[in-house]
């Protein structure tokens, strides 16, 4: 009986969303909503991660360790971020208190990824994590861009879920199970056909990840969708994503030989792709679109790692990965949140230093941990990934990971020049609604200021605080 | 102590930051008295420094035990003198940008945090906490050019930035690879591992490109000119001074100890390269009409001096390199310092229109002639003796005596456009730009003076610097087994 209390991060964060929906009739409407889904996060990241670790529920369906509840905290401290920043700048001209349902509902299809160790469980909680994400994605409904590249999304999207549910029903007859734990061993000697399985798999898994080569949905979509729904779309999913496949990764892996060449070939096409189609970008939504693609792709490398080499290291490989998804996440959220105050431009960006200069410097905190600098949450997660690659025998993959890490610093550094120096030439508008242009006059705000500020302290703490982190995820060195 | 000397110009850092802009005179205030401050740690750790006593005031605690990082501090002979050189040009150049009225604070706090930075590398034992701060020089350096520099400050900003990065992320690799073969970040154990020749190759090829951008040598120094040309005059100090130090430091501090085979097989392969930036720097200098530039590429010339004193891996070789890095860090210094007080009067540093400077002021003229006397290596003066010993020891080891004489020519170039320069700036025609501008302040002679007084006593009686340098020398030549 105690094994459900598990399930408690998922009940506070159904009965969130639930009572989201019903937020016409608080007080207080949007704001209040959007707090009360922060609180309940929050409560609900908490509880993932003082709640018992281990644990197996309804026959292996959900199998409960300490990289899936630190999954899940990540899960739900990020919602909780963002509600807490929807909570005081709201959606630019709509109202949010869907938004926050939403949210809360994709959080709750995230947090249930992360633990499932079963097709039919992971593949419904992974829909349940998109679904939401479509509506996001098209918040604006007035906005033809934004409903194109919504709908672009959702038709990809369904496309790489049947193709993986199509890997899947190769790997379930194989094996004649669904579960992880008994597709696992029957899978070994099976050759062609569970290569098969895991490709069509790995490419569902992939394309939601923006892995190149199954990116080309996320530029355009992000493109089209209003900064605050992009800073969710683009992160909290991500992490869900991270955890499916090291999970799945870890399962394939004894039967599947050519896993970490699928790794390998992901990563390289990505981190090159992402890198360098993220330079010219002049919309920063499309810019950490493709950074998100070189994001993956420094994910995939771990996980490629992860599945060459035996546990301990291989486990330190997967333990980087899990760390890496949270840590690139933070960051990016934070940088679009603030693009969704400021403008979806790098020109818009200009002279922030000298309007906001606290927001300035928090950008130049997210932006330098995301090129890997020292002391920060992205350094670190770069650096055991990195290690863990040198260990499975990737030299050469890690070299052209720094690299591009040092491509990587050209664009991010453009939007720094643009918010110091504002001498990135006015470039024509992307299209997308600025909020001056919308006639909307954002007030400061305190409760986004603090989510802000929670952001730069979590980019400093995830660096400078390795130590509990890796204990916590039971790695012993 | 050494966190002290550390984070103290980290919360003056914060502190300065903090000012209020309503008082302009706060934040530089605040920043040097933190700089002072530090200044006087590191004093007070260099008196109290023991030369025999190897490495000392180690802090060492776990940092991120289950990855075997730690936060381990302990410095030699080696480290103690350059970390004192930091300390002592921040001060100088916190001073001697006194008037600067653009955004003070967070100028000031940029340098502060610069400095936080240069002191843990020289301080830092542990390769990731090496790393951490060799990169947290990056940030502040970067905005200092960029928000403080000339017309071109956007481009060299940058430049340096990813130049600097596109370095250090190869010595990330070789770092990673170390850990993997070694089994741990700690320096000083991985001196003591023995690599297998193959694998210490490639490790040194990794760090060679970090260090060799740093340094910087030839062929990869073209950031340096436009970095230096564009940074305020105290980002040319620090970065002349002590930045690229780091680069020669990282040579002696790890791929020496811990890749002595590699070395041994490269050394050839850096002594060319030592002679040609020697013999390029100077060749180049001499066809500069920017004086700043000029400056820059003479640094680039005498860091080939550093470069070949570590090629020749003997006691006098790598001793020379060390001296000649202190010597450069001062000399440099306070030539950077005095091309920016001619600056900031006449508007100019070509050399043609700043010329006669000894008719109009004469005490700012006798010191560029004291520092480009110093800097060609005459006897007595800092100059002389490190690039003496570099290259003695060059000569005693068994690298290709060629070298040795190139690098031999190279200190006659010096000589010959140091004084070509003196000759045009300091005597010559008194130009236009010159009549009528005030001489040196007591405030910048002030700033000169500790200068002057080093580069005499470093000339002078050298081996008050080799007693702290010699025994560590010492210690990791026996490491290597020579």
């Amino acid at each position: 009986m105690s094994g459900y209390l598990h399930l408690f991060p998922e009940f506070v964060l159904l009965f969130g969303a639930t009572v989201a929906l019903f937020g016409e009739f608080l007080p207080g409407r949007d704001r209040t909503v959007a707090l009360l889904g922060a609180g309940i996060s929050t409560v609900a990241a908490l509880a993932s991660l003082f709640t018992a670790a281990e644990g197996t529920l309804f026959g292996g369906m959900l199998v409960y360790d300490t990289h899936s509840q630190f999954v899940r905290a990540g899960i739900c401290g990020l919602t909780a971020l963002w509600l807490l920043w929807l909570a005081g700048r709201g959606m630019t001209g709509e109202r949010s208190r869907e938004a926050t349902a939403l949210a809360l509902f994709s959080s709750l299809g995230g947090v249930l990824v992360a633990a499932s160790a079963e097709f039919i469980t992971m593949f419904m909680a992974l829909e349940l994590s998109t679904m939401p994400a479509y509506v996001l994605m098209g918040y604006r409904r007035d906005d033809i861009r934004g409903l194109e590249g919504a709908l672009k999304y959702f038709f990809l999207s369904m496309l790489t879920s049947l193709i993986m549910l199509y890997g899947l029903s190769f790997l379930y007859g194989l094996s004649g199970s669904t579960l992880f734990a008994e597709v696992a061993p029957a899978l070994e000697g099976a050759g062609t056909l569970a290569l098969a399985g895991a490709v069509l798999v790995m490419a569902g898994l992939f394309a939601k990840m923006s892995a190149a080569p199954f990116h080309f949905w996320a530029p355009d979509a992000y493109a089209g969708a209003p900064a605050a729904s992009v800073a969710f779309v683009s992160t909290v999913p991500k992490i869900a994503g991270a955890a499916v496949l090291v999970r799945l990764a870890t399962m394939l892996a004894p039967g599947v030989d050519q896993l970490a060449t699928l790794f390998v070939i992901g990563a390289l096409a990505s981190m090159l792709l992402g890198n360098l189609a993220a330079l010219p970008q002049s919309d920063v939504r499309r810019l950490m679109a493709y950074s998100g693609v070189a994001h993956t792709g420094y994910l995939l490398l771990g996980l490629a790692a992860g599945v060459s080499i035996n546990a301990p290291a291989g486990d330190l490989a997967m333990l980087a990965v899990l760390l890496y998804a949270v840590a690139y996440s933070v960051p990016s959220m934070a940088i679009m949140l603030v693009v969704a105050e400021e403008g979806d431009s790098v020109a818009s960006l200009a002279n922030l230093a000298s309007r906001r200069p606290w927001a300035a410097w928090a950008m130049v905190v997210w932006l330098v941990s995301l090129i890997g600098i020292p002391p920060l949450a992205g350094f670190f997660g770069k650096l055991y990934l990195f290690g863990a690659g040198v260990t499975a025998g990737y030299e050469w993959l890690v070299v052209i990971a720094v690299l591009v890490s040092v491509v990587s610093a050209g664009y991010y550094f453009r939007i720094v020049r643009s918010m110091f120096f504002g001498t990135e030439s006015t470039e024509a508008d992307s299209g997308g609604i600025t909020p001056a242009a919308s006639g909307i006059q954002l007030v400061p705000s305190r409760l986004a200021a603090a989510a802000l500020l929670i952001a730069v302290a979590a980019t400093f703490a995830i660096g400078l605080a390795g130590s509990p982190i890796l204990r916590y995820l039971g790695y012993a060195g | 102590m050494l966190t002290t000397i550390i984070f103290l110009p980290l919360l003056g850092a914060a502190v300065t930051a903090l000012m209020p802009r309503s008082s302009p005179g706060a934040a530089k205030w605040s920043a040097l008295l933190f700089a002072v401050a530090n200044l006087i740690v590191a004093t007070y750790a260099m008196v109290r420094f023991d030369v025999a006593g190897g490495f000392q005031f180690t802090e060492r605690y776990d940092w991120v035990r289950e990855a075997g990082i730690q936060y381990y501090l302990s410095v030699d002979g080696i480290a103690m003198p350059l970390i004192a050189l930091s300390a002592l040009l921040t001060v100088l150049a916190i001073l001697v940008s006194w008037k600067m009225e653009r955004k003070p604070a967070f100028y000031f706090s940029m340098i502060l945090l610069l400095e936080v930075g240069m002191n843990g590398v020289f301080c830092a034992l542990d390769f990731v906490l090496f790393y951490v701060f060799w990169e947290l020089v990056l940030v502040p350096m970067y905005f200092l050019i960029a928000e403080w520099g000339g017309p071109r400050r956007q481009y060299a900003a940058i430049k340096f930035f990813l130049y600097t990065l596109f370095g250090s992320v190869f010595m990330l690799v070789g770092i990673l690879a170390l850990r993997m073969q070694g089994g741990t970040f700690d320096m000083l154990e991985l001196a003591r591992a023995g690599f297998d020749p193959t694998f210490q190759w490639w490790v040194f090829a990794a760090f060679f490109l970090g260090f060799a951008v740093k340094v910087p040598v030839w062929p990869l120094h073209t950031w340096l000119p436009d970095a230096h040309v564009e940074a305020p005059t105290a980002g040319s100090v620090l970065l002349a001074g002590v930045l690229l130090k780091m680069g020669t430091y990282g040579f002696v501090r790890s791929s020496l100890p811990m890749l002595p085979d590699a070395a041994a097989s490269w050394s050839w392969f850096i002594a060319l390269l030592a002679a040609i930036s020697i013999v390029y720097g100077a060749a180049v200098a001499f066809a500069q009409t920017d004086l700043k530039k000029l400056v820059a590429y003479s640094s680039v010339s005498h860091m080939g001096f550093v470069m070949l004193g570590i090629a020749a891996g003997n006691a006098a070789g790598i001793n020379g390199a060390v001296i000649v890095m202190i010597a450069h860090g001062l000399i440099t210094g306070m030539m950077f310092l005095l091309v920016g007080m001619v600056y900031e009067r006449t508007h100019t540093r070509m050399i043609d229109e700043v010329s006669g400077l000894s008719a109009g002021v004469p005490v700012a003229a006798g010191l560029m002639a004291f520092a480009s006397f110093a800097s060609l290596g005459l006897p007595l003066l800092a100059g002389f003796p490190g690039e003496f010993l570099a290259l003695l020891g060059a000569w005693e080891s068994d690298m290709w005596p060629g070298f040795v004489v190139i690098s031999g020519v190279g200190v006659l170039l010096a000589a010959a456009y140091m004084l070509w320069m003196v000759q045009r700036v300091v005597l010559g025609e008194k130009s236009k730009a010159v009549s009528g501008i005030t001489d040196l302040t007591r405030l910048e002679i002030g700033i000169l003076l500790p200068l002057v007084v080093l580069i005499v006593v470093i000339g002078v009686y050298w081996s008050a610097l080799l007693r702290y340098v010699d025994p560590a020398v010492t210690t990791l030549l026996k490491g290597m087994g020579a």
